[in-house]
């Protein structure tokens, strides 16, 4: 697994602890007929799988994730998902390794 | 984009399985992502199977009556999308009622959604399956267009 689809994954985990942590969205799943679900078991596959993150890149996916939530940000027609800044032509698609946008600091996802 | 607006989008969009072979929860779902991929709306499907996993293993998302609604937000996911599949056989889902699901709603939702309108898209989709008249019409519908006829019909 690459450096990128390891922080693909550890993004969508975190946009599940996120619905598992919210009051509002919990309740409104329980009232819908879904088990409570434990976000004891999610934290610790938080845990594992930033452990085989390479250091440099976890602190940059940490920094955007505490400040905006989402540490990742898809690239679409060259235009940053996260801050919808179109980059620079210099800035070459990186389909498999990680690249972080200059303009808000996520890390880009070129697939 | 509000709740409102992203909503009925997906639904007008949903993609419907008539005879979903696999009998196997993963080997579904694989399927289920496989035909949302081939419509546009994923990227690639495998890191999406790894967080409908994880979602089920937080506990299982068969609500019952023959009835599992797996759900994702995805950073691959392009656009919001509802697969619904048919299983004649039923699949093992760890439902609460210990029957096998014939109905799977998988409701997919592109990260930039807000985690509340992914829940109500959750929410939006069970609908389709929550009176015992529309899950009949549903499994006795005749193939795919049918389905998503009704499909239409029962989404207020």
């Amino acid at each position: 697994m690459s450096a990128l689809d390891r922080l693909v994954r550890l993004h969508d985990l975190d946009l599940l602890r996120q619905q598992v942590m919210d009051g509002a969205a919990a309740s409104r799943l329980a009232a819908l007929g879904f088990g409570t679900a434990d976000p004891a078991p999610l934290a610790r596959a938080r845990q594992r799988l930033a452990g085989h993150v390479d250091a440099r890149w976890l602190g940059i996916y940490e920094r955007a994730h505490g400040r905006y939530g989402r540490g990742l940000a898809a690239v679409r027609g060259r235009v940053c998902q996260g801050c919808h800044i179109t980059l620079p032509t210099a800035a070459l698609p990186a389909p498999d390794s990680p690249k972080m946008c200059e303009s808000c600091g996520r890390i880009l996802c070129w697939r | 984009m509000g709740i409102a607006t992203i909503v009925p989008a997906v639904s007008q969009r949903a993609l419907c399985i008539p005879d979903l072979g696999p009998r196997k929860r993963d080997a579904a779902l694989q399927l289920m992502l496989a035909h949302a991929r081939a419509s546009g709306a994923l990227r690639e499907a495998d890191s999406v199977f790894d967080a409908l996993l994880l979602r089920e293993r937080l506990g299982s998302t068969g609500v019952g009556k023959g009835v599992a609604v797996p759900n994702a937000r995805a950073l691959a996911v392009l656009e919001g999308r509802w697969v619904l599949a048919r299983s004649e056989r039923g699949i093992d889902w760890n439902s609460p009622d210990g029957l096998p699901a014939h109905l799977v709603l998988l409701v997919l939702s592109a990260p930039e959604t807000p985690m509340i309108a992914h829940v109500e898209s959750v929410a939006r989709a069970m609908t389709l399956t929550r009176l015992a008249r529309a899950r009949a019409r549903l499994l006795e519908a005749r193939g795919a267009e049918e389905m998503a006829a009704i499909v239409q019909q029962v989404m207020p």
